[in-house]
């Protein structure tokens, strides 16, 4: 009798569950697929599962971590995690798993008569501190630099930010996000005067279209792709591809449309040009939220070493501007992109449709490009002049490449001319961080120093003579590492790593650091979307692996400023979160206190009383909106975006008959960033166990190339030695060929240029000359 | 005698000086004409996109769709109807049009798939219907006997459940993929092994989490620093 009643209940409760998780999963079919992850797990396992997000790209997934008696064994997509809903990629699902190489660095090396000696870490620390010091008194405060990245978890950005501006006083510190991220913010801060984008990762749920632009995100966002393509199998979404290269997204897509490297610019100028032309323009919102400016043309390229250039806005109007876009009509365009003219004005209509809502992705692509915060200006102009921004499903969005790119190197502002508020360049802004610091107020330069290719040629030059790089790999992931490399070897430079394994950055250092890995400290990340994430320490960490901002703090207490660093070991993190939002008050930045972070899968800033704003600057989202009217762009004095006249200027290096090859380089989705993590990772190395150059099939038939064929491709600068693959994981224009950069045995950034974009000083890694011929 | 002992010797001298001459050369001449062959087997060939997205757009109707429990194949069929794992299956049904080519008659039902009244069974759909060449590879079974029996070796196929690297983690693709580089075609719809049918067909970007294991391409080393020694 009992026994029927309970089976009845279970039934019943059974049942319920049942109904819930199909209703859940018709409206996130994320969590049906988290739940099934579940049950295929061996019955009886109790395994512990923990929160936190992803490892790698700036997409920011939540993962739950599987702990089985303190060890990582198992990873799932976090079904509560707004960003995934229980997805994950590859590399996501196996993260866990590259903790457990050989060659992990699990105590101090220092290097002695040329071999790194195992020294206790204590040791290692009182060397790195001493010589920090030394270095200062004899060379002075900008004889030392600091390289972080945009993989530093909150806490570690902000320590660094603290010791080198704060105690030491000086501006040489920069992250590698200056080579993923910075044409991003300059196209922030020059169009809205604030940086990040105004809308979310929800506006796929409502837009029509998706327009990518040089942004393959099946393989580099690809779980929000996955998203994407869910909206379009369900309610016929449409995506459109817009590249040099046929990917796994141009597959996927509605349509994909091929250009020309560096005619992005043109194209998106003479989109404007349709949308003014064929009257599609949104006066009211024109006339109501936006300026139009133009600034200083033929910059030049940043080639030449301890270049300057500062850009001179002037205000135009709307006249002069439809005059300037009078040079690119389609038809002018299409002749010099190989965009043809109906193309051209088939993007034109999407965007100038007013019943149908268009979101513009974009990453690298356009950002690591010689124009790219032009680049980023155009894009926005193109929402701008149409008024879709800033709405559900209606916007530019800017996606990042490393998880904290945007939570660490630009909220907390890791570059050397930023403070976790504002600038250094602004009075104001350099009281408040001395205030919150407890520094006096003239520690902090009022004047940027390097910036990260200016502060390795510095290193070359012999004008740094101690670095300390965290949580990258410069010697893998700068532009022109045939310069580089040779430069960090000299003994002018005393180098200290700190890092999770051996990389080609860690063999030219001095002392080597044993960093914690991810899941093994506490930390906070933040994503593309303005998502704060927390995560606890989940796992032990072998040898004396410390966490970065410990170490950062042990160094700041040796050279004597224990004072400003007061936080304890067991709890720093949570300590200098909360030190670190005292900058951030405000409905205009406000970030989740850390009781509401422990609980959710990460929170988006603006968070004011209690709520996330999803969309900013629409008044009907943002309680930080104060001018009465339905938009305003509060990030300008006078509440007004910017529409940014911007010409069409050719590349730093164009093919040409010695070198006939344009050559673009990037990811594959098995591999993240310069490989030291995913190539020990067994699944994704076997998938993908070298790095290769993509050649168009008619390239390779006029050339004789056949698949596999040992390939020497050379520039100006170096040369790289790779087998040729021909129609298998791209297809790049005819005349171009592609590498990806994550094999450290095959170092295509010997090759590239480190021509970067004068205003955002971030390289392109894009286009530059190449000749390839049989090796 | 003397004299004739002088010339036989001169001449046996001369006759071991040839040969060990001869024998030289002909080994220097073996060295020479051969040339040494490439080792290209640890090149590793990344598997095509070709077809990766091809059948999305009933990806939908996949997930939507019930399952005919009473109609459905099994691995251990699949494989029957197979020489080794990856060879093109042989055609376990008549063939009336026997002139034709497959595209104005396999692919009517191969194309898209669906149930077949005479065989009780759903047709499988072909993961690479631009070939409409079909019986190029795969032909009838016209008898059960053989002309001569033999000892064919038969290589182990790929196993369901067992390829995943972590507990839970979305398992790595056992297979070769080359003509089969559309994956909803075999593992998903009411024709898919019931074994190997995706929980999850409307995902449809499948290499975004299964990646081929090398299994079979065992070249594959593990990753070697540049200039250290292990």
């Amino acid at each position: 009798m009992q026994n029927s009643l309970t089976n009845r209940r279970n039934f019943l409760k059974k049942m319920a569950a049942a109904a819930a998780m199909t209703a859940a999963a018709s409206m996130f079919p994320g969590i049906i697929f988290a739940s099934e992850q579940d049950a295929n797990l061996p019955k009886g396992g109790n395994l512990d599962w923990k929160k936190g997000p992803c490892r790698f790209c700036g997409v920011g997934c939540g993962i739950l971590v599987g702990v089985d008696q303190g060890k990582a064994v198992a990873v799932k997509g976090d079904p509560n995690c707004e960003v995934n809903k229980g997805l994950l990629c590859v590399k996501g699902y196996h993260q866990i798993m590259c903790t457990q190489a050989k060659d992990r660095l699990t105590h101090a090396l220092v290097k002695k008569n040329g071999r790194y000696v195992q020294t206790p870490l204590n040791e290692a620390l009182d060397i790195v501190a001493n010589k920090m010091k030394e270095t200062i008194e004899k060379h002075g405060k900008d004889s030392v630099a600091m390289y972080t990245s945009g993989q530093s978890t909150i806490p570690e950005g902000y320590v660094a930010s603290k010791l080198m501006k704060g105690a030491i006083g000086t501006n040489n510190l920069d992250c590698n996000a200056r080579l993923c991220m910075a044409s991003a913010v300059a196209g922030f801060l020059t169009t809205f005067g604030a940086d990040e984008p105004m809308g979310c990762y929800e506006d796929i749920e409502y837009a029509d279209y998706f327009i990518t632009w040089g942004n393959n995100m099946a393989e580099m966002h690809p779980v929000l792709f996955s998203r994407m393509l869910e909206q379009k199998n369900r309610r016929g979404a449409k995506i459109i591809d817009f590249a040099t290269r046929t990917t796994r997204s141009s597959t996927a897509s509605n349509k994909s449309i091929l250009f020309e490297p560096q005619t992005d610019l043109a194209v998106a100028n003479a989109i404007c040009y349709e949308i003014i032309n064929n009257g599609w323009v949104n006066k009211s919102f024109v006339e109501n939220h936006v300026n139009f400016s133009k600034g200083l043309t033929n910059m030049g390229y940043g080639v030449e070493d301890k270049y300057k250039f500062n850009d001179k806005p002037t205000k135009i109007d709307y006249e002069a501007y439809k005059k300037f876009l009078e040079d690119y009509t389609p038809e002018k365009v299409a002749k010099y992109s190989k965009v043809s003219v109906k193309d051209i004005k088939y993007l034109a209509a999407i965007y100038g449709d007013p019943n149908k809502k268009v979101v513009s992705y974009w990453c690298m692509g356009m950002n690591q490009h010689t124009r790219g915060t032009w680049m980023n200006n155009l894009v926005y102009n193109i929402h701008l002049l149409t008024g879709k921004i800033s709405q559900p499903g209606n916007g530019p969005f800017s996606l990042t490449g490393q998880p904290s790119a945007c939570g660490t190197a630009r909220e907390v502002g890791t570059f050397t001319h930023k403070l976790p508020k504002g600038v250094v360049m602004n009075e104001k802004h350099r009281r408040l961080a001395a205030k919150i610091w407890k520094v006096p107020y003239e520690n902090i330069p009022a004047k940027p120093t390097y910036h990260a290719t200016e502060m390795f040629r510095a290193v070359d030059r012999g004008d740094i003579k101690f670095i300390w790089t965290q949580v990258t790999n410069p010697l893998v992931s700068l532009p022109k590492t045939s310069r580089y490399r040779p430069g960090m070897q000299k003994d002018s430079c005393f180098v200290v790593v700190s890092d999770v394994f051996p990389t080609p950055t860690s063999d030219v250092a001095d002392v080597i650091l044993p960093a914690s890995w991810h899941i093994e400290k506490s930390g906070l990340y933040g994503n593309s979307e303005r998502r704060t994430q927390h995560w606890d320490k989940m796992v032990e960490g072998p040898g004396e692996t410390t966490p970065d901002a410990w170490m950062t703090i042990e160094i700041a207490k040796r050279m004597g400023y224990g004072d400003l660093f007061p936080y304890s070991e067991e709890n720093h993190v949570e300590e200098i979160y909360k030190e670190y939002t005292q900058f951030h008050e405000g409905s205009k930045h406000g970030m989740a206190p850390l009781e509401v972070l422990k609980k959710e899968s990460g929170v988006i800033w603006p968070y004011v009383e209690g709520k996330s704003t999803q969309w900013r600057f629409n008044a009907k989202y943002d309680p930080a909106c104060s001018n009465d009217k339905d938009f305003h762009f509060y990030g300008k004095p006078d509440g007004k975006a910017v529409i940014w006249q911007r010409p069409y200027e050719p590349a730093a290096e164009s093919p040409d008959a010695e070198y006939p090859f344009w050559l673009n380089t990037g990811r594959v989705i098995e591999h993240w960033h310069t490989g030291s993590m995913t190539r020990r990772i067994p699944v994704l190395h076997k998938a993908m166990p070298e790095a290769y150059v993509e050649f168009h099939p008619d390239d390779a038939k006029k050339l004789g190339v056949r698949n596999g064929e040992k390939i020497k491709v050379s520039s100006r600068r170096g040369s790289c030695i790779l087998p040729a693959s021909i129609n298998e994981r791209g297809l790049p224009t005819r005349g171009q060929v592609f590498v990806p950069f994550f094999d450290e045995n095959m170092l295509i950034n010997d090759v590239t240029l480190d021509a970067f974009c004068p205003i955002s000083k971030e390289p392109d890694y894009k286009k530059c000359a190449v000749k390839v011929e049989k090796a | 005698m003397k004299k004739r002992l002088g010339i036989i010797s001169l001449f046996v001298i001369l006759f071991i000086a040839f040969i060990t001459i001869w024998n030289y050369s002909y080994q220097i001449g073996l060295e020479e004409a051969y040339i040494p062959i490439e080792d290209t087997s640890n090149v590793y060939a990344i598997p095509s996109e070709s077809g990766v997205f091809k059948r999305s757009e009933h990806a939908m109707d996949y997930e939507n769709m019930p399952v005919d429990k009473n109609h459905q194949r099994s691995l251990t069929t699949y494989y029957k109807n197979r020489a080794y794992h990856g060879a093109p299956p042989s055609i376990p049904h008549v063939v009336d049009e026997q002139q034709n080519m497959g595209g104005q008659s396999c692919l009517k039902c191969h194309e898209n798939g669906g149930f077949t009244e005479k065989y009780q069974a759903y047709a499988p759909v072909t993961p690479h219907p631009e070939l409409v060449n079909c019986k190029q590879c795969h032909v009838e079974q016209n008898t059960q006997t053989l002309f001569k029996s033999g000892n064919y070796a038969h290589v182990m196929a790929p196993e369901v459940g067992v390829n995943n690297a972590l507990l839970g983690s979305p398992p790595m693709i056992p297979h070769q993929i080359q003509l089969r580089e559309n994956c909803l075609s075999c593992h998903a719809g009411p024709s898919a092994p019931k074994e190997i049918r995706v929980s999850h067909p409307e995902r449809v970007n499948c290499r975004q989490c299964h990646v081929p294991s090398t299994k079979e391409m065992t070249r594959v080393g593990t990753f070697k620093r540049a200039g250290h020694e292990e």
